[in-house]
C-alpha cells in the first residue's frame, strides 16, 4: 500500500510505521548521508587531544 | 558521512584486531534508534598494543593519513583520555576514549556483536548506552537516553 488516508493526525500518529527493508544500521547510515548532502561542514584535519570529554564537547560545539 | 567509508573503518578496525566498543549515535544506529551525527564515538582498550592497533586501523582505512601517528599512547593512557581525528575525506570524525573519568572505560561497557556486510562491529548495548547518556549533560544526551529507556523497557538501576 503507497498511500495511506487518515481522517486525523491523531489516526496517522498512532499508525505503524512501514516495516524498513534494510538493517537498522543501514537506515542510519543513508540518514547520516542525507544530513551531510543538507548541512555540509567543513572540518579541520588531524588529531586534536582532549583531558576530559567535556572539553571534547564544548570543542565540538565550536564547529 | 558516506556509508562506504564507515563500513570501511570498521572492516580495517577488525582487521587490525582493534579492541573497542561502538558508542554514541552509531552504537544507537545498530539498535534501530536512528538520529543524524558527524562522529563515530569508540572506547578503546587502554594498552599500547591497542592504541598501535588504533593507529594501523586508521593509516589502512585512510591511505596512510599521516596524521595518524599524532595518536599517542602517552596521551591516551596518560593526561589525554580523550582524542578526536578527523581524516582527510573532511565529512566525518572519530572520537577515541580510553576513559571517563572514574565513571567508564572499554572494560566496563556491556557490548555485544553486531555484523555489518560482513564486518563484525562490537556495539554497547542499549543498557551500557543508556548508563553513558544519563550521566552527561548534553541536551541530546538526554533526549538519546530517553529513547533507550522507551525502546527497551530501562530502568534507572539498567
Amino acid at each position: 500500500m503507497r498511500v495511506q488516508r487518515f481522517r486525523s493526525i491523531e489516526d496517522m500518529s498512532r499508525a505503524p510505521a512501514r516495516r524498513p527493508t534494510i538493517s537498522d544500521f543501514e537506515r542510519f547510515l543513508r540518514h547520516c548521508a542525507r544530513y551531510w548532502a543538507l548541512a555540509p561542514k567543513t572540518y579541520p584535519r588531524g588529531v586534536f587531544r582532549f583531558r576530559s570529554i567535556e572539553d571534547a564537547q564544548k570543542a565540538r560545539a565550536r564547529h | 558521512m558516506d556509508r562506504d567509508e564507515i563500513i570501511r573503518v570498521l572492516r580495517a578496525f577488525e582487521a587490525a584486531r582493534l579492541e573497542y566498543v561502538l558508542i554514541g549515535a552509531g552504537a544507537m544506529g545498530f539498535h534501530g534508534l536512528v538520529r543524524a551525527t558527524e562522529d563515530l564515538d569508540l572506547f578503546i582498550r587502554a594498552t599500547p598494543e591497542n592504541v598501535e592497533r588504533l593507529r594501523d586501523a586508521f593509516r589502512s582505512a585512510y591511505d596512510g593519513d599521516p596524521h595518524v601517528d599524532e595518536i599517542s599512547s602517552a596521551d591516551l593512557l596518560g593526561e589525554y583520555p580523550a582524542i578526536r581525528y578527523y581524516p582527510p575525506t573532511g565529512d566525518l570524525y572519530f572520537d577515541v576514549i580510553t576513559r571517563l573519568g572514574d565513571a567508564a572505560r572499554f572494560e566496563t561497557v556491556d557490548a555485544e556483536i553486531k555484523e555489518v556486510e560482513g564486518a563484525r562491529v562490537r556495539v554497547a548495548t542499549p543498557a551500557a548506552l543508556y548508563k553513558l547518556k544519563k550521566a552527561t549533560v548534553r541536551a541530546i544526551d538526554h533526549q538519546d537516553a530517553a529513547a533507550l529507556r522507551e525502546r527497551f523497557n530501562l530502568r534507572d538501576e539498567d
